[in-house]
């Protein structure tokens, strides 16, 4: 992997640069809520010693809500109208390992058999700049999945911060290349450093082997484990909605009269009740021990089935947003001690 | 004077309650959560301290409550509260609950922090139910904290001394984060309807999508329907995770319960509720 | 297809009892009183039916303004519907305008069946004030936050109408 150097005024303009050139750029809220867009290049957050942000960016690929179409009634006929399609261009700035991740994994299920062109045109048109990871604690698990602090999977460019207020830049991607390639003023050669900062951020200690959760899940639906897993949960989903991965959606129309209105592709969560419940009123995940056995399955032993990708990156919004204490990587770990 | 776990460990070991509804510590970790204790040894499990966030009532709701029998609850003064209010509304009865009171010296904001005047959860600045109004056994405690500035409430005077405009800017902001998880509901010990309104489709009255007219519908809705019900237990905002301010919808509807009808959610659960019921000399300056 | 106009005239919703209120409007109109036309009538059978999402639908559908307005106390046609309202619409009221949306926007008023007058000066003075404030764009952008991209309008509009 080539390596690059950039100081820190220079990633300012190169920032800047971007927004110049018609680029949309997010980064971690200084509030903690989630990923906002920065107006100009000094105003990147860089700083991954914080807490992650409530949300992760996964709204940048996949929003929480948006039309599929728009309908309108006629006497004899409906119409139907194509939403614009999405060309802005997007760069995510200073993502954490954990949040990097997250398209490269989406990208398989709305690649499997239908192409989903509006997540690809989102994910498409959308660069991500990872950085380092200095923040742990104790919900994090991300070297239980694969990831770790210094993990480039999933950026196309990746800055490592180095003592001398620079960074050190891979250029992980054709797209991270592009980026160096039409600024040959900004990035430098490379300078040594790296790998000793990456050594000083190991991380979370690892919790738990995740083949050995993935084969005890396959080859355990029916145990009473499950049912005591649900029941302090209250079902409210937020650590679907909150979670970087969790990619599932409802279809649904949304009139605004009579005669016109659209239809949305919203958000939906594997916890609610309502998430599996037939017309015919029959639920067949009808209490929060089945529902939890889903997320907890589908994470750890169905995604990685079907797709070669553990639906986790380990980034512990999930565990630390519950209202109630469930905590994914010790239920993980617990299920570890079983197999 | 007896101890949390001793109290506790009588009513498992007689059979007077099915399940006693706790707090455990979480291993490694300095936040406690729910823990449902079913026999005498699991007693020893439960803990109470700064960190008991949680307001249980949740688990009364008829969803969500553990055991079909008589069923003990360990309550803070707010949840006291709730419970009062489900009995209010009928949805328990005084026999189908034990409740061991615990004085409460104060929890902090969010878990994992340790307690102090600057982590302290926003509404036990204002909380007046150190004592819970409601208990069958009283476990006593420290129940004197020191209580910083009420930052809230200057936060609704700044609020309320803004425009329309302006304060319509403030809320479409908020509410433009939520991404309808529905969590403060889930959260709610108050929100325990078999359906809600936000997922009738026929007719449908809220939208279901997160757009800015349905996260406005959405969240005015929530909060009308806890007007005069809400106990101020704030699990709701603490749930959401897009970090909206949710409690100081709850604390308006409170206030205006105050001023205007005197009345204050889950405190007698013999009083009827505050929209069930009406009086002839109810205020009505505001009606041509 | 909603197309753009140029006079704007407020939109009006008005949530009336049918024991009280409606009659009274009728009663205004059977009597020739002269009252400006901008307020939609909804008849529902009591003011306590009056649910407040209605009223947040009403803002939704593009109203400028609601009028909500029934018997006087002490004159329900189902004895106390209008002092259950009445506590409702206290806590209502007071929560909207916390939320931006203030007493110019909602209005509320007691209307019997023989006050045909009462309901002409009422309304047109509902009408005045929100003439006066403006449309409530505030709300309205809110509504059209997904509405059909402007590059996308003019040739659908022009489609409906081949087919209307």
């Amino acid at each position: 992997m080539e390596e690059k150097h950039i100081t820190g005024e220079h990633l300012t303009a190169f920032a800047s640069g971007l927004l110049e050139k018609g680029y949309i750029l997010i980064s971690e809220a200084p509030d903690g809520t989630g990923f906002t867009a920065v107006k100009d290049g000094a105003s990147v957050n860089m700083n991954t010693a914080a807490r992650p942000t409530k949300a992760s960016f996964k709204q940048q690929v996949f929003p929480k809500t948006e039309p599929v179409f728009h309908f309108h009634k006629t006497v004899d006929d409906v119409l139907l109208f194509d939403p614009l399609p999405h060309t802005q261009k997007t760069v995510v700035f200073g993502a954490r390992p954990c949040d990097a991740k997250s398209i490269s994994i989406m990208r398989k299920v709305f690649n499997w058999d239908y192409k989903d062109e509006f997540f690809n045109a989102r994910a498409d048109n959308t660069v991500v700049i990872g950085t380092l990871c200095k923040y742990s604690d104790e919900t994090c698990f991300c070297t239980s999945v694969g990831l770790s602090p210094s993990s480039t999977d999933g950026s196309d460019l990746f800055l490592v911060p180095l003592d001398d207020g620079g960074y050190a830049v891979k250029v992980v991607t054709e797209k991270g290349q592009q980026f160096v390639s039409e600024n040959p003023a900004l990035f430098g050669e490379a300078k040594a450093g790296a790998d000793a900062v990456a050594a000083t951020h190991p991380g979370p200690a690892q919790k738990f082997d995740a083949a050995q959760v993935r084969t005890w899940i396959s080859q355990n639906f029916d145990h009473p484990h499950w049912a005591e897993l649900g029941q302090t949960c209250l079902g409210c989903a937020q650590c679907a909605f909150s979670c970087p991965v969790c990619h599932c959606f409802d279809i649904v129309d949304e009139p605004d009269s009579f005669l016109e209105g659209r239809r949305m592709k919203n958000w939906d969560a594997c916890q609610g009740g309502m998430f599996t419940k037939h017309a015919s009123g029959h639920n067949p995940r009808d209490d929060q021990g089945k529902r939890y056995r889903q997320r907890v399955s589908h994470k750890f032993s169905y995604y990685p089935e079907r797709f070669g990708e553990i639906l986790c990156t380990g980034c512990g919004r999930c565990t630390r947003g519950c209202v109630v204490g469930v905590d994914i990587g010790e239920i993980a770990a617990g299920i570890a001690g079983l197999a | 004077m007896p101890s949390l776990q001793h109290v506790v460990k009588d009513l498992l070991a007689s059979g007077a309650v099915e399940v006693v509804i706790g707090y455990e510590k979480a291993p490694g970790q300095n936040r406690t959560r729910p823990f449902f204790a079913r026999t005498p040894e699991d007693a020893d499990r439960l803990v109470f301290d700064f960190s008991a966030l949680n307001n249980l009532a949740v688990y009364l709701t008829r969803q969500k409550r553990p055991a079909k029998g008589k069923i003990g609850i360990v309550a803070k003064g707010c949840d006291a509260r709730a419970i009062t209010m489900l009995m209010q509304e009928q949805q328990l009865t005084r026999d189908d609950v034990h409740v061991i009171g615990m004085e409460c010296s104060g929890v902090t904001a969010e878990m994992g922090a340790d307690l102090s005047k600057d982590t302290l959860a926003a509404k036990c600045v204002t909380c007046k139910v150190q004592t819970p109004p409601l208990a069958d056994t009283l476990v006593e405690g420290p129940k004197d904290y020191e209580r910083p500035d009420d930052r809230n409430g200057a936060r609704m005077r700044e609020l309320e001394a803004m425009t329309p405009e302006q304060r319509f800017a403030f809320w479409a902001g908020e509410f433009d984060r939520c991404v309808r998880c529905y969590a403060c509901r889930q959260a709610c010990p108050m929100c325990y309807c078999e359906q809600c309104v936000a997922e009738k489709n026929q007719p449908q009255w809220i939208e279901t999508s997160a757009t800015l007219r349905g996260n406005i519908a959405w969240n005015v809705i929530r909060a009308f329907h806890l007007g005069g019900r809400c106990v101020g237990c704030n699990e709701c905002e603490r749930a959401c995770p897009a970090d909206i301010p949710l409690g100081l919808l709850n604390r308006k509807l409170g206030m205006v319960a105050g001023q205007e009808f005197g009345y204050a959610a889950g405190m007698d659960a013999s009083a009827p509720t505050l929209v069930g019921t009406w009086d002839k000399s109810d205020r009505q300056e505001y009606i041509k | 297809m909603k197309m753009p106009t140029s006079t704007w005239n407020p939109k009006i919703v008005a949530f009336v009892c049918n024991w009280c209120t409606y009659t009274g409007a009728d009663l205004a109109g059977t009597s020739r009183l002269k009252q400006e036309p901008n307020a939609r009538l909804i008849r529902v059978p009591c003011t306590g039916r009056i649910d407040p999402v209605f009223v947040i639908k009403a803002f939704e559908s593009g109203a400028d303004g609601v009028l909500i307005s029934g018997c006087h106390p002490a004159d329900c046609h189902y004895n106390t519907g209008n002092y259950h309202a009445r506590r409702r619409w206290t806590l209502f009221h007071n929560l909207l305008d916390f939320v931006g949306i203030d007493s110019s926007r909602l209005h509320f008023s007691w209307v019997s069946a023989s006050e045909g007058k009462k309901w002409v000066t009422v309304v047109d003075g509902v009408i005045d004030e929100i003439r006066a404030r403006g449309p409530f764009e505030r709300y309205q952008k809110a509504n059209s936050e997904f509405a059909l991209p402007p590059a996308l309008f003019e040739a659908a509009a022009k489609e409906v109408q081949q087919h209307a």
